[in-house]
């Protein structure tokens, strides 16, 4: 139990999120992202704001709703080995600080997006569904669901 | 600033605790690098897995790809990625007695950690931070060893047999009535691990239906034993008496979980000093909690046994109370005697009732019976039985040398958490790199410390962990401070801006970060 640690918290990445300065590193983790698209001269100012938001959401959806477990080995017998890491967060309690925040995260971005892409159609298509798939899985309905048994294992 | 609290009269000498905040900036960097170190680990197995680089882990053989997986792949990220850089720096070999200087055998590795060849060179006389030797036992010379060697020649080295069963020896009567009398208890017990103490007596004391109060940062024997014991376990904050007394006041009021009976025992498990953190548990007042209250106090001396106190008798004799009001004092005696295995002591029919029902006792072999000897002659050495002033000139150096190292190592600008009496002084590393570059720096250097980093502490609170000794001298400490000094500055590791967080009237936890803002 617990093996090599100091602590007798089961699982690590429950609380990483929480930690202090995670939240600033990742606001200033995208503004960085959206830095470089900007200064990248064949890019417009909305197809770089477009670009910032689908980057940010593919890779939230690539490291909170894909990857499933802890890359360290836990005393919890393989408990949170099916379980994404949004899923971890906080032991499965919903509605707290950390996942208010990493809810609002994309919505302002979202809103930023279609400000600074005039709203034009094309560039609302690719922000919405990008959006709704870093959304809906943040749902606690959605909690421990797989669709189509895609990520199962 | 460092407001001290007197908390009413209960604490006698000034209680200074202090854990400085994260700064922000370094908070910000360490996140950065372990985002480095993920991205580059994901793009190190991607090529691994496609063969572009060799894969030196374990894999299972081609004929059982297809079957349900032998090795988790994502569980063994960490390790693979981030631990095998560092690794180094860990499990190195030692050829001498680990005292005040100990030897080191060379090892390089020409394939980045992933396996270490010797170069058959030993380096000679490393300052040794590292081992938990507080008073200075760990000789291969000296009375303790004479007398060892000499219960060696007459009773062999090993007992074959279990204290209930043929070998419960003369010796180690000799030696539990020397312990109870040592802590100022009725009775002791001792037994050959000490981690085997605290995993297979736990579930001897409580059981279904009881309760146990266990601080967040408790040893993993500690946590073994409360889930071995199948109590319900309530964890409060560290040090939190807060925390501790809200949870005692509902487990009270509202009882077990779905029937309301009161709990059959309330049992609060706390250690002397928490040796990832330096801190000193607040003795006097988890006591005046537990009369208040109606609840067993078990206490882990591990690392404050013989390193606290003016005459060494541990957490209970620094604060000045009496041995009686803990109910079970539990010790080790590989810490600050130089020998293997722990004890517990308390009232006569706690310890009666343990002879007969502790695990330990029934299947365990009992302790070797040189080892019981070194344990004999160091105790009567720190009471002063053995007619010199050998054992209080060592407990008073390691007080000296405790004090000394702290406060030049904070003068120097370093963060260092915990209590100014502990002997364990985590200095903080943060940022993932330093865990290695520190390690390696200070073993050049020839001093040899320990380094943690995540998973074992928090992910932002990387340390290297000094353990004074009574056998270092001022000199050896003045070399490690110098440097230390040097490292400091070339890693950049002076992160303390001397805003120690004041003692409020109420401890250390995450609430106080706000007020202290100026």
């Amino acid at each position: 139990m617990n093996v090599g640690v100091a602590h007798s918290e089961v699982n690590p990445n429950t609380r990483v999120m929480n930690s202090r300065g995670m939240w600033l590193t990742y606001a200033l983790g995208v503004g960085m992202l959206h830095i470089v698209l900007l200064s990248i001269p064949f890019f417009s100012v909305p197809v770089a704001w477009t670009l910032t938001n689908v980057i940010h959401n593919l890779g939230m959806y690539v490291f909170l709703h894909a990857v499933k477990g802890t890359p360290f080995e836990t005393p919890d017998q393989g408990k949170a080995r099916l379980l994404t890491h949004w899923e971890q967060v906080d032991y499965g309690v919903q509605f707290t600080s950390s996942r208010k925040f990493f809810t609002i995260a994309p919505i302002i971005l979202y809103f930023l997006t279609s400000f600074y892409t005039k709203y034009d159609p094309t560039h609302f298509i690719f922000n919405t569904a990008s959006l709704l798939t870093v959304l809906i899985p943040k749902l606690p309905q959605l909690h421990g669901v797989r669709i189509f048994g895609i990520n199962k294992y | 600033i460092n407001h001290i609290v007197h908390n009413g009269g209960l604490y006698k000498r000034p209680f200074n605790e202090a854990f400085e905040e994260t700064p922000m900036l370094v908070a910000v960097l360490t996140y950065v690098g372990y985002g480095v170190l993920t991205l580059f680990g994901y793009l190190r197995d991607f090529m691994r897995q496609w063969k572009i680089e060799k894969c030196q882990n374990a894999t299972e053989r081609e004929e059982q790809k297809d079957f349900v997986p032998l090795y988790q792949d994502f569980e063994n990220f960490y390790n693979r990625n981030l631990y095998m850089r560092i690794r180094d720096s860990w499990n190195r070999p030692i050829c001498s007695v680990p005292g005040a200087k100990v030897d080191m055998m060379e090892r390089v590795s020409h394939d980045y950690n992933w396996t270490f060849t010797y170069t058959g060179r030993v380096i000679k006389d490393i300052i040794n931070m590292g081992s938990y030797n507080y008073l200075g036992f760990a000789q291969n010379a000296g009375a303790c060893q004479e007398a060892a060697a000499k219960v060696l020649s007459q009773y062999g080295a090993g007992v074959c047999s279990t204290r209930q069963e043929m070998g419960n020896l003369d010796k180690h009567e000799e030696l539990e009535k020397l312990v109870a009398r040592f802590l100022g208890v009725e009775s002791a017990m001792a037994y050959g691990m000490g981690f085997a103490t605290n995993s297979m007596n736990i579930p001897a004391l409580v059981g279904k239906g009881c309760l146990i109060l266990s601080d967040e940062l408790n040893h993993a024997s500690l946590v073994l034993g409360a889930r071995l014991s199948g109590a319900t376990i309530r964890i409060f904050k560290h040090n939190n008496m807060q925390s501790l007394e809200k949870l005692l006041k509902d487990a009270i009021v509202h009882g077990q979980p779905r029937t309301r009976r009161p709990w059959k025992k309330i049992l609060i498990l706390v250690e002397g000093i928490y040796s990832m953190e330096g801190s000193i548990v607040r003795l006097p007042e988890v006591i005046a909690l537990k009369k208040k209250y109606k609840s067993y106090l078990y206490l882990d001396e591990a690392h404050s046994i013989g390193a606290l106190g003016p005459s060494g008798r541990g957490v209970v004799e620094y604060f000045g109370l009496s041995p009686e009001d803990v109910d079970v004092m539990m010790g080790t005696f590989t810490k600050s005697f130089g020998a293997a295995g722990g004890y517990i002591g308390g009232k006569k029919e706690l310890i009666d009732y343990l002879r007969t029902y502790s695990h330990s006792a029934a299947y365990a072999t009992s302790m070797s019976p040189p080892v019981v000897e070194q344990i004999i002659t160091s105790v009567k050495c720190i009471m002063g039985e053995d007619g010199t002033t050998v054992g209080k000139a060592r407990v008073q150096q390691l007080a000296e040398n405790t004090r000394y190292f702290r406060r030049r190592l904070k003068e120097m600008g370093f963060i260092i958490y915990g209590n100014e009496d502990s002997p364990v002084v985590p200095l903080m590393l943060y940022m993932p790199a330093k865990i290695g570059a520190f390690g390696r720096e200070m073993l050049k250097r020839n001093i040899g410390v320990v380094v943690v980093g995540f998973p074992a502490t928090p992910i932002i609170e990387s340390r290297a962990r000094f353990c004074l000794s009574a056998a270092h001298t001022k000199e050896m400490l003045d070399t490690a401070l110098k440097e230390i000094n040097e490292v400091g500055d070339l890693l950049q590791l002076k992160y303390s801006r001397h805003r120690l967080v004041p003692l409020l009237d109420r401890p250390f936890d995450e609430t106080t970060y706000e007020e202290t803002e100026d």
